[in-house]
C-alpha cells in the first residue's frame, strides 16, 4: 500500500482539494457588486420568494428557493429588483455576497464528492485527484467554466452538485450489492432517489441524471434475472420493486413536495399570474380576477381585450380601403381594429338573441350562448364575412354593419366559447376568458402583432381565424362599463368586496405549472447573441459574457480551463476507441484486456461515459436556445471518465475488489494499483498547468483586474472567443 | 401454466462453467456459430431456415405442360401474384381520368413535368428522376408541355392527364406483385403473404396516391423494389458470390439509387439497408473460420453495389437532367452565372464585359446555394428597422444595383468620361427600384448576431460612409489570379465587398430570415476576415451599360460536379426553409404523432358539391393494426428476453435468428421512416407516413404469422377463420371507403358513415 493510499492520506487529499475548491471559488466573490447575466432571473426570483409574490419561471423551483433561503437568512428584504445587468448592489443595499456563496459552496463541494466518487469506484488518490483538479480548475463548474457559473446567483451549481451526488450515492448503493435489504443498502438507495429528485428539482435536465441512474439500475436487474446467478423470480421481482420505490415514488414524492413548498410560499399574487388559468390565479391573494371578477349580463356595455397583446377590441367609423396595395379588394366595411388604449370607441353592448326573462340570473350571458356585440359609438353589429383580411389572405376580414339593417343578421351571430367552462358556466369579467366563434363560418377573432397601415392609424389588425381552436385567439372582458340602465354596476352584487381567496387542488395546481414549464422550455426559441450549437461545447468553441463594465476595462466571460477541457476530450475519444478496438479484438476471439481491468472499464467508467453522453447528445435533439453551460453536467461526467482513461492508461492494475464483501461472498485476492514514479511526475506537471491556464484566465473569471487591449487579445486563445474590449 | 412447464429449460451445466467468458449476451448457447458442435457455421444454419420456394432448389426440369391444368399445376406459385396485379390494376386505374382538374400536388408535378418537355430550367427541392418520369410519361402520351398546371383547373384537351395518370399509377400497381415476393422471401405462410397483398392491394391512401400525376407512386415503388432486394439477397448470403448473391446485392444498390433520385425520404430505407449490411459485416467479422480476403471481397462488393452503384444512379440523374434542361427557365438564378451563362436563351454573354461607374448590374453571391444581392421596400422589425437587403434565387428587378462613386467624389456624369471599376475601388452601391444605398452599421444582424446588419438607407442626396464599399478582386477565371485582373468582368471575375468603415465583408450564408423577410436569405457583414469563405464572394451576373459595347464573351464549361453540389445544397437549403409558419395556418399539413392513429386526413382537392372529391385516407384497418403490432412486437420482444434470460427455450435452433431478423426489417425500418420527421422542422403531411406505413403492414404479416399461421398449438380451423376475418375486414374496409378513392361525385353528405373518427374533415 503506497503512501498515497493510506486513509489518513486520503481524507487529506480530499479535504486539500474541498479547502483549495472554497478559496477559488470564494475569492473575491464581491467582484462585481453588479448584476451578472441570469443574475438578473434568478435574483429576481429569490426576491419574490422573500416578498411571496407568485411569479412564473421554467425551471422547477428547488434551487431558486435555496436562494431565496439563502437571501432570507442574510437579512434580504426582496426589495430589489434585479431589472439589468450592470445594476449596483451596494446601491441598493442587497446583501448579494452572501446569496453569492450559496452557490459557490455547492461548487466547492462538487470537488472534494467528485473525488469521493473516484475512489469509491476503486481509482488510486492521484487518479482521484487527477479528475478533482479537472473539476477544480475546469473551469466549467466555477468562473473559468465551472468557477465562473458556480459562483453567481445561478442554478447550474446547485444542479452539478446534486447530480454529482446521484452518482456518488448510486456508487456508493452498488458497492453494497452483497448486503442486499440491509439497512445501509436502502440507505444509499434512497439517497440516490432524493439527489435525483433534487436534480430534478433544479432544473429539467436532471431527467437525463434520471436516465444515466434507471440504465445502470435496468442493467443491473438485467443481470440479476439471468437464471445462471441462481436468484428466484420472486427474489428477483424484490429487487424491482424495492428500486421501484426508491427510484420513481420517493423522488416523485420529493419533487411534488418542492411545488407543494413553492405554492406555500408563494400566495400573493405577483408578476407570473397571467400564465397562469383563472381558477389559479383566483388562489392568490389580491389577484385582479378574484377582486374584479363578476357575472356578465345581457345589455351590459363591456370592454374586450385580447389576452396576450392587451390590446381593446376597438373600432371607428373610418373604413377599410377598397382596393390594398397588393391589390386585393376590400368590403369597405367600417374598420375594426385592436387598440391598446382606454377609449369610448371600445365599448360594445351585448345582445342578447334569445329572449330574456325580465329579471334574475336568466339574463346572465352563459357559456356557448349566441349573442351580437353593438358597437356603441356607431350604432353598428360586429361582423365578420368571407372577404380575405387586409394583412392575411388566409384569414376573414372583421368589420360592423349598421343595426338597423338586417339584412346580414346571421353574419353577426356570435359563440362566446368560454375557456374550460362546463355547460351554462356563466360568463365573467376577467376570469372568464372566451373565444369568441363566428357561428356561420367557424372563424375565430383574432388578432396579431402585425400593425395596420397609416389608413388604420397603425393599430393592430383584427381577424378571423381559421383555426377556430388557435391558443391566441382567447379575449377577456376587462371590466363592466354600464348596464342596460346606466346604473353603478358595482351595486348589483353584494359580495364584490373581500372575497376570500379560493382553494384550488394541490395536483391541478402542480400539473398546470408543470404542463405551462415544459411548453415554454420548448417555446425558448428566440436566438441569442451568446447561443451555441451543442457540437461546439466538448471544444470550447465560444463562451458567454457575462457582465463588462467599461471605465475599468472588467469583464466576466465564461469559458472553460482550456487544457483541461481539451483534456476531457481526448479522453473520450481515447475511450471509445479502446471499447472499439476490444470490442474489434474480441469478435476475432483475442482478449487483449486482463478481466478485472476491462470489468472497470465497461461498468465504472462506462457508467460515467453514459452519464456524459446522456447530459450530451439529447441537446443536439432540442431546439431551444443552447448555452455552453449546459454542458457543465455533461463537463463533471467527462472528467471523472478522463480519471478512468487515465489510470488505464498509466497503469494495468487496479484497486480490487472494491464491493463489501458479504458473508457469502467468496473472497477473492485483493489487488493493488500500482503507479510508478512517472504518473505521479504526469499529474503534477499537467495539474500545475492548468492551474496556470487558470490563473492566466482568471480576469476573465473573476472580472478583476481590467485587461488592455493586448492583454485580452492574448487571452483569446481561439478566434472564437468574443471578448469585449479587444485590441485592434 | 403447464404448457409453460413441459418447456425446455436449458440450463446446461456447461453454461454454468463457462461462467467466465459470460458478459450478459443472451443467445450464446443458441446462435453463436462458433460454438456449434456440429461445426456448420452459417451456411447451414440458412439454408435450415429459408423460405418456402427456396427450400428445395428446384427439382429436375419438367416436360413442357401438355394441357392447361398441367401447366396451372407447374407454375402455381405464380398464380396469385398475377390475380394480385390484375386486381390492383384495377384499383388503380378505375375511373382514373373522372377528375379532369389539376388534383393537389398535380400543380406542381404535373408543371416540373412540362418543364422537361420544354426543356427549360427550373428549381424544385426533390432530386429530379421522378419529375424526369412524369415528363417521360408526357413525352409517351403526347403532351407537349404547354399547359401550366394552375391548382384546380380544368385540364384542356390537348393534354393527355389520363394517359400521364395511368402511367404513374403502373408504378401502384407494381407494388402489390412486388409486396407479395417480398413476403414469400421473409419466409411468410401462405396465409401471410395473402393477407400482406391484400393489405397493400386494399389500403386507400396507397391507391389514392397512386393515382394522380405524383412522385409518392415511383418513391413508394422504389422503397418496395429496396426492401424486396435486400430481403432477396437475404436469402442468398448462404451462397456467397454466387450469381444469384450478386444480381440481388447490386439490384440493391440500383433500387436504392432510383429511391434516393426520386426524394429524399429513400436516404431511410437507404438507412436500413446500410444498417443490415453492417450487422451482416460484423456476423461475419467474428466468423473466424472465414479467410480475410474472402472477408474484404464481402467488403468491396458492398461498397461496389451499395455505395458507388446508387450514386452512380443518383449522378447520372441529375446529368440527364442537366442534359435536358438546357434552355434558360424559372429556376436559373438558384444556379451559379456560369451555369447560366450556358443555357440557351440566356443573354449573359452579350453583357457588355467590363463594369463601369453608372453600370446596372446584379450581384451573384458564389458559396453553394448562393443567390442574388435583392433588396425591398420593406424593413427590418428588429435593429435600425430599415430597409432589408436578402439574397433572393429568383430573378426580380428588386435584384438591380447602379454602381455609383463615393460621397466624397464628384457626383456621377452620365455624359463624361467612362470610369472603369477597378480592383480596390471604393463605391456606392444604389439599389435601382427604391433609390436607396446599401448600408452597414454596428447593429446585431437580425440571425446571425455576431454579424453588423446590412440595411438600404437613404437616398441619392442623402448618406454617408457607412454607404462604402470597397471592391476586392479575389480572382478572374478568364484572366486569372488578382494581379493580372484589372477591371471588374461580369460573369468571371470574383470579388469581395468589403465595408470601409467597419472593416466587415459583405456575407450571405444559408440563413433564412423569418416570414417578414419572406423566407429570402440574410445578408450581414461579417467582422471576421476570411480570404477562403466562398459565401463571401461575388459576381457580377446581369450587366446592362449601354455606353458599353455588347461582349462576346467565350463561354467556360461550367463543371458537372460543381453544378452538381452547388444543386443539392441548393436543395437542401430549400428544404430546410420550408419550416411551418406560426402566424399562418396550414390546414393541410398534420404532425408526425397524429399519423400511426390516422387521426387526420387531407383533402387533395375542392370540396364543392360539384366537383369530383379525393381524400387522402388510410385503409383504418390497416394502418390501426400496423400500429398495433408495431406496439405488440415491442412487448413481445421485451417478454421473449426476459424469457431468454431465464433460460425458457422458445424456439428451435435458428428459428429466433429468423423471427428476429423479420422483426428487425419491419420495425427499424418503420422507426428510420418515421422518427426524423419528428425531429424535422419542416412542415409535415400525412402523405410522409406512406413509406414507413409498409413497414408496420409487415410486421403486421409478422406477428400474425407468427402468432398464428406458424403456430403448432392453434388447428387448421383457427388459422382459417383468424385469415378469413383479417382478409374480410381488409377487403371490406377498402370498399367501404372506396369513393374517396375513385373520387366521390356530387354532395359529400351524400355519402354516410365515413367519419370514423372526429378529427377527419371528410364533412
Amino acid at each position: 500500500m503506497s503512501f498515497m493510499e493510506r486513509s489518513a492520506n486520503v481524507y487529506a487529499t480530499g479535504i486539500i482539494l474541498g479547502a483549495v475548491a472554497f478559496a477559488v471559488r470564494l475569492y473575491k466573490i464581491s467582484n462585481p457588486d453588479e448584476v451578472v447575466f441570469d443574475e438578473v432571473h434568478f435574483g429576481k426570483f429569490a426576491a419574490y420568494y422573500i416578498l411571496r409574490e407568485y411569479y412564473f419561471d421554467v425551471h422547477p423551483p428547488l434551487a431558486k428557493l435555496l436562494l431565496g433561503a439563502a437571501g432570507w437568512f442574510v437579512g434580504f428584504d426582496g426589495q430589489f429588483d434585479f431589472e439589468n445587468i450592470g445594476d449596483s448592489y451596494t446601491e441598493h443595499h442587497v446583501p448579494y455576497i452572501g446569496m453569492r456563496v450559496l452557490p459557490a459552496a455547492f461548487g466547492s463541494l462538487t470537488v472534494p464528492l467528485a473525488f469521493a466518487i473516484m475512489r469509491e469506484c476503486g481509482y488510486p488518490t492521484l487518479v482521484a485527484a487527477f479528475s478533482a483538479s479537472l473539476i477544480l480548475f475546469g473551469k466549467s463548474l466555477v468562473h473559468n467554466g465551472h468557477v465562473a457559473q458556480v459562483r453567481l446567483i445561478l442554478l447550474d451549481a446547485a444542479l452539478v452538485f446534486f447530480m454529482t451526488l446521484s452518482l456518488y450515492s448510486y456508487i456508493r448503493f452498488r458497492k453494497l450489492r452483497y448486503w442486499e435489504f440491509t439497512f445501509e443498502w436502502w440507505a444509499w438507495m434512497i439517497a440516490t432517489g432524493v439527489s435525483l429528485a433534487c436534480t430534478l428539482g433544479c432544473k429539467m435536465v436532471g431527467l437525463l441524471t434520471f436516465a444515466t441512474i434507471g440504465t445502470a439500475v435496468l442493467v443491473d436487474l438485467w443481470n440479476l434475472l439471468d437464471i445462471r446467478k441462481g436468484l428466484s423470480l420472486e427474489h428477483v421481482a424484490k429487487h424491482f420493486f424495492a428500486r421501484a420505490l426508491g427510484l420513481i415514488v420517493i423522488p416523485f414524492v420529493v419533487y411534488l413536495s418542492f411545488f407543494w413548498i413553492h405554492f406555500k410560499i408563494l400566495i400573493r399574487s405577483g408578476t407570473g399570474d397571467s400564465f397562469m388559468s383563472p381558477a389559479f390565479q383566483e388562489t392568490l391573494q389580491n389577484n385582479e380576477m378574484l377582486l374584479n371578477s363578476q357575472e356578465i349580463r345581457y345589455y351590459d356595455t363591456v370592454a374586450i381585450r385580447h389576452k396576450d397583446s392587451k390590446v381593446y377590441l376597438h373600432s371607428h367609423v373610418e373604413r377599410y380601403p377598397l382596393r390594398y396595395d397588393d391589390g386585393r379588394i376590400s368590403s369597405q366595411g367600417q374598420q375594426v381594429t385592436g387598440y391598446p388604449f382606454n377609449d369610448t370607441n371600445n365599448f360594445w353592448q351585448i345582445v342578447p338573441t334569445k329572449s330574456l326573462p325580465p329579471t334574475g340570473r336568466g339574463r346572465i350571458v352563459r357559456h356557448k350562448d349566441v349573442i351580437q356585440l353593438l358597437h356603441v359609438n356607431t350604432d353598428s353589429n360586429l361582423l365578420t364575412h368571407d372577404v380575405a383580411s387586409p394583412l392575411m389572405p388566409t384569414n376573414q376580414e372583421f368589420t360592423t354593419w349598421p343595426a338597423n339593417d338586417t339584412t346580414r343578421y346571421d353574419d353577426t351571430l356570435f359563440e362566446v366559447n368560454i375557456l374550460e367552462a362546463h355547460d351554462g358556466e356563466p360568463w365573467k369579467t376577467k376570469s372568464g376568458q372566451f373565444r369568441l366563434v363566428h357561428v356561420p363560418t367557424r372563424v375565430s377573432m383574432w388578432t396579431h402583432s402585425q400593425p395596420l397601415p397609416d389608413w388604420a392609424f397603425k393599430q393592430q389588425e383584427i381577424n378571423g381565424n381559421k383555426n377556430a381552436q388557435d391558443r391566441t385567439a382567447t379575449w377577456f372582458v376587462d371590466e363592466i362599463v354600464s348596464d342596460e340602465t346606466g346604473n353603478d354596476i358595482r351595486n348589483r352584487t353584494g359580495t364584490v368586496e373581500d372575497k376570500p381567496v379560493k382553494r384550488l387542488n394541490f395536483f391541478r395546481k402542480f400539473f398546470e405549472l408543470q404542463m405551462l414549464m415544459l411548453q415554454h422550455n420548448a417555446g425558448l426559441t428566440a436566438s441569442h447573441p451568446y447561443a451555441s450549437g451543442p457540437i461546439n461545447w466538448p471544444f470550447l468553441i465560444s463562451g458567454i459574457s457575462f457582465w463588462t463594465h467599461n471605465d475599468t476595462q472588467r469583464q466576466i466571460y465564461m469559458i472553460g480551463n482550456i487544457i483541461g477541457w481539451w483534456t476531457c476530450v481526448m479522453a473520450l475519444s481515447i475511450y471509445v476507441g479502446i471499447i472499439g478496438a476490444d470490442l474489434l479484438a474480441r469478435r476475432r476471439g483475442v482478449y487483449p484486456i486482463p478481466d478485472p481491468l476491462r470489468n472497470r472499464l465497461w461498468n465504472s467508467t462506462g457508467l460515467f461515459f453514459a452519464a456524459w453522453a446522456y447530459h450530451y447528445f439529447p441537446f443536439f435533439l432540442m431546439s431551444r436556445q443552447l448555452f455552453i453551460h449546459h454542458y457543465l453536467p455533461a463537463h463533471l461526467a467527462s472528467a471523472l471518465l478522463a480519471g478512468g482513461v487515465f489510470n488505464f492508461i498509466v497503469s494495468e492494475t487496479i484497486n480490487y475488489p472494491i464491493s463489501v464483501a458479504g458473508p457469502s461472498t467468496r473472497l477473492r485476492p485483493k489487488t493493488h494499483a500500482e503507479l510508478g514514479l512517472r504518473s505521479f511526475i504526469a499529474v503534477g506537471v499537467f495539474v500545475s498547468a492548468l492551474i496556470a491556464m487558470f490563473i492566466f484566465l482568471s480576469p476573465l473569471t473573476y472580472g478583476t483586474p481590467g485587461l488592455d487591449g493586448n492583454q485580452v487579445n492574448r487571452r483569446r486563445l481561439l478566434s472564437t472567443w468574443t471578448l469585449h474590449f479587444a485590441g485592434k | 401454466m403447464a404448457e409453460e412447464s413441459t418447456r425446455r429449460r436449458n440450463v446446461s451445466s456447461s453454461s454454468y462453467g463457462n461462467s467466465k467468458k459470460e458478459e450478459g449476451f443472451v443467445y450464446d448457447d443458441q446462435s453463436a456459430s462458433q460454438d456449434d458442435a456440429d461445426g456448420k457455421g452459417l451456411s447451414a444454419k440458412h439454408a435450415k431456415f429459408l423460405p418456402r420456394g427456396q427450400q428445395h432448389v428446384r427439382p429436375r426440369r419438367l416436360p413442357p405442360p401438355s394441357t392447361l391444368t398441367e401447366f396451372i399445376q407447374q407454375n402455381w406459385e405464380w398464380i396469385p401474384p398475377v390475380i394480385y396485379t390484375l386486381l390492383a390494376a384495377f384499383t388503380r386505374y378505375y375511373q382514373i381520368g373522372k377528375s379532369n382538374v389539376v388534383v393537389w400536388d398535380e400543380a406542381h408535378f404535373g408543371k416540373f413535368g412540362s418543364h422537361y418537355l420544354k426543356r427549360d430550367f427550373y428549381f424544385d427541392v426533390h432530386p429530379p428522376l421522378g419529375k424526369m418520369l412524369v415528363g417521360l410519361a408526357g413525352l409517351l402520351s403526347g403532351y407537349d408541355g404547354s399547359f401550366e398546371f394552375k391548382s384546380g383547373e380544368a385540364y384542356p384537351s390537348h393534354v393527355p392527364y389520363t394517359a400521364m395518370r395511368v402511367i404513374l399509377a403502373t408504378f401502384g400497381v407494381g407494388m402489390v406483385p412486388i409486396g407479395w415476393f417480398t413476403a414469400v422471401e421473409l419466409g411468410f405462410s401462405q396465409r401471410a403473404c395473402h393477407l400482406v397483398t391484400l393489405m397493400v392491394l386494399c389500403d386507400c391512401a396507397w391507391a389514392t396516391i397512386s393515382r394522380f400525376i405524383l412522385l409518392d407512386s415511383m418513391l413508394l415503388f422504389f422503397t418496395f423494389t429496396t426492401v424486396f432486394g435486400l430481403t432477396k439477397f437475404h436469402n442468398q448470403q448462404w451462397r456467397s458470390f454466387s450469381f444469384e448473391w450478386w444480381f440481388w446485392l447490386a439490384f440493391t444498390g440500383v433500387s436504392i439509387g432510383c429511391v434516393d433520385s426520386v426524394k429524399w425520404v429513400g436516404f431511410f430505407v437507404t438507412a436500413l439497408v446500410g444498417l443490415y449490411t453492417i450487422e451482416d459485416l460484423w456476423e461475419k467479422f467474428g466468423d473466424l473460420q472465414m479467410p480475410i480476403r474472402i472477408y474484404l471481397r464481402h467488403w468491396a462488393a458492398r461498397i461496389l453495389c451499395l455505395i458507388i452503384t446508387p450514386f452512380m444512379v443518383y449522378l447520372a440523374s441529375f446529368k440527364i437532367h442537366f442534359l435536358i434542361l438546357n434552355h434558360s427557365g424559372p429556376g436559373d438564378a438558384q444556379m451559379s452565372s456560369l451555369f447560366q451563362a450556358n443555357l440557351r436563351g440566356n443573354d449573359f454573354s452579350q453583357n457588355p464585359l467590363e463594369v463601369a461607374y453608372g453600370s446596372k448590374i446584379t450581384l451573384k453571391n458564389m458559396g453553394w446555394g448562393g443567390g442574388l444581392l435583392h433588396s425591398h421596400p420593406h424593413s427590418y422589425p428588429t435593429g435600425s428597422q430599415q430597409q432589408q437587403v436578402t439574397c433572393y434565387h429568383y430573378k426580380d428587378d428588386n435584384n438591380h444595383w447602379l454602381v455609383m462613386p463615393r460621397w466624397d467624389e464628384k457626383e456621377y456624369d452620365p455624359n463624361g468620361d467612362l470610369r472603369f471599376l477597378q480592383d480596390g475601388d471604393t463605391v456606392r452601391l444604389i439599389h435601382a427600384s427604391t433609390g436607396r444605398n446599401m448600408h452597414s452599421h454596428p447593429l446585431p444582424a437580425p440571425i446571425t448576431k455576431l454579424n453588423n446588419e446590412v440595411s438600404c438607407y437613404g437616398n441619392a442626396t442623402v448618406g454617408d460612409h457607412q454607404d462604402h464599399w470597397a471592391v476586392e478582386v479575389v480572382d478572374d477565371l478568364n484572366m486569372g489570379s488578382k494581379d493580372k485582373v484589372h477591371r471588374i468582368h461580369s460573369l468571371t471575375t470574383r470579388l469581395r465587398l468589403k465595408h470601409v468603415a467597419q472593416g466587415c465583408y459583405l456575407r450571405a450564408a444559408n440563413a433564412i430570415l423569418p416570414q417578414w423577410g419572406w423566407k429570402q436569405v440574410e445578408v450581414s457583414c461579417v467582422k471576421e476576415n476570411n480570404p477562403r469563405d466562398a459565401h463571401t464572394y461575388w459576381n457580377v451576373e446581369s450587366h446592362w451599360n449601354d455606353r458599353l459595347p455588347r461582349g462576346e464573351v467565350k463561354l467556360y464549361r461550367s463543371p458537372f460536379f460543381r453544378d452538381f453540389w452547388h444543386l443539392n445544397v441548393a436543395m437542401m437549403t430549400s428544404n430546410n426553409a420550408l419550416i411551418p409558419d406560426p402566424d399562418k395556418e396550414d390546414i393541410l399539413a398534420s404532425t408526425p404523432y397524429q399519423w400511426p392513429w390516422l387521426n387526420v386526413g387531407l383533402r387533395m382537392c375542392g370540396w364543392g358539391d360539384q366537383q369530383i372529391k379525393y381524400y387522402l385516407l388510410g385503409n383504418p384497418i390497416v394502418w390501426w393494426s400496423g400500429t398495433a403490432s408495431l406496439l405488440l412486437s415491442l412487448v413481445a420482444l421485451g417478454v421473449y428476453l426476459l424469457r431468454m434470460q431465464r433460460r425458457y427455450n422458445d424456439f428451435e435452433p435458428g428459428q429466433w435468428d429468423h423471427v428476429l431478423y423479420v422483426g428487425k426489417v419491419a420495425l427499424i425500418g418503420w422507426f428510420l421512416h418515421y422518427f426524423p420527421f419528428l425531429a424535422m422542422g419542416r412542415v409535415t403531411y400525412i402523405h410522409h407516413y406512406l413509406p414507413a406505413l409498409w413497414f408496420s403492414v409487415l410486421m403486421t404479416g409478422h406477428l400474425l404469422d407468427h402468432f398464428i399461421f406458424k403456430s403448432k398449438r392453434l388447428s387448421e380451423r383457427t388459422k382459417w377463420t383468424v385469415f378469413i376475418f383479417c382478409a374480410l375486414a381488409v377487403i371490406e374496409t377498402f370498399l367501404w371507403f372506396r369513393g374517396i378513392v375513385f373520387g366521390i361525385e356530387g354532395p359529400i353528405q351524400d355519402y354516410k358513415g365515413l367519419l370514423w373518427r372526429k378529427s377527419w374533415n371528410i364533412y
